[in-house]
């Protein structure tokens, strides 16, 4: 293609009132929501969403989830959301999705690993070609871009991802 | 404040208060839940949102437990996650009932290192754990502050006391796609 690489970002909305905790801010709750709407545009632009999954009889479940909080989120804040394809095998995808605010400010980060399930069976099971050829095509335009310098990092890592790019 | 706001089981009563001198639980048991209908996602289990509210809500039961109730917020400080990290090791549908440990990890003046674990019923298998890093904020100023003494020598008694557990095995242990 010849293309500069970007993330993967369709995904934009703006911080509802039922999303708000005590405090008038954002729940840590309904970041995942967010980052869960904002993944599963990107599974629906590879075939892998609701309707595979109704009826390949499989599905992604997530099996790991790390969200680092960075800024607070109030109502009718816009926000939208990158996405990098990280890692991907025929069993396993490993997304990193950052939640931005207008200014480009990260409001949050989230690593995500899912796993392709048999969903009769509750096992792994490798993706149908087609489906791992997709991911494997999103992967390798992603592999240009820059990796935040927290990712894959434990909990309590030193906080150098608030300030690199 | 409206009633729209989502508004967690940590509020309200029903959860234990501190008591000076009581033994403290290895690990706490604080919460309960019950899997509920608009937690479950297409696949009919329980959706990531709502581990993360689960969880969540566990936390809210430990913040009453050492005294992190309306009027602590109302003072101006609270305790916000900063990092949250889930492991799931099973499905968990609808009507499933739920029941939640919390350990303390680690603390130091401003920061409290959690590791909380979700079980089906009473003994039943482990469905997901949460490690989660909490930081002492003083909520105007939107930024850090060290705790009172008060609530740090609870704390320091809950680590103590929570020192005699085996340290869970995936605690900051880092994400990643191991190949056979």
């Amino acid at each position: 293609m010849g293309e500069r690489p970007t993330p993967f970002s369709t995904y934009s909305t703006v911080v509802r009132e039922e999303w708000l905790d005590y405090n008038g801010h954002m729940h840590d709750a309904s970041y995942g929501i967010v980052f869960s709407d904002a993944n599963e545009e990107l599974f629906a632009a590879l075939g892998l969403s609701v309707d595979y999954s109704a009826t390949a009889r499989a599905s992604l479940y997530t099996v790991e989830c790390h969200i680092r909080y960075l800024a607070e989120c109030s109502l009718g804040q816009p926000l939208r959301a990158a996405t990098i394809v990280v890692a991907a095998d025929a069993r396993k995808v490993r997304l990193y999705t950052e939640l931005l605010h207008e200014d480009g400010r990260r409001a949050a980060t989230g690593e995500f690993l899912y796993l392709h399930v048999d969903t009769a069976l509750g096992a792994t099971t490798a993706m149908p070609t087609d489906r791992h050829d997709r991911v494997q095509d999103m992967l390798g335009a992603h592999a240009g871009l820059p990796r935040p310098s927290h990712l894959g990092l434990g909990v309590g890592a030193p906080r150098a991802g608030l300030r690199d790019t | 404040m409206t009633d729209d706001r989502l508004v967690t089981a940590g509020e309200g009563t029903g959860h234990p208060r501190w008591v000076a001198g009581a033994p403290i639980p290895a690990p706490l048991r604080l919460h309960r839940a019950t899997v509920q209908p608009s937690w479950v996602d297409y696949n009919r289990h329980m959706s990531e949102s709502s581990y993360l509210l689960a969880f969540g809500d566990n936390a809210d039961a430990f913040f009453r437990y050492i005294g992190i109730d309306e009027q602590y917020r109302a003072d101006g400080h609270s305790l916000y996650t900063v990092e949250t990290h889930l492991h799931h090791r099973r499905e968990v549908g609808e009507g499933e009932s739920l029941s939640m440990t919390l350990r303390v990890l680690d603390l130091d003046d401003k920061r409290v290192h959690v590791f909380h674990e979700m079980f089906l019923g009473d003994g039943g298998p482990l469905l997901a754990t949460a490690e989660q890093m909490l930081v002492h904020v003083e909520m105007r100023a939107g930024r850090s502050a060290p705790m009172p003494r008060a609530l740090a020598r609870r704390l320091e008694a809950i680590h103590r006391a929570h020192a005699q557990l085996a340290l869970p095995e995936t605690v900051g242990r880092p994400m990643r796609i191991n190949r056979a």
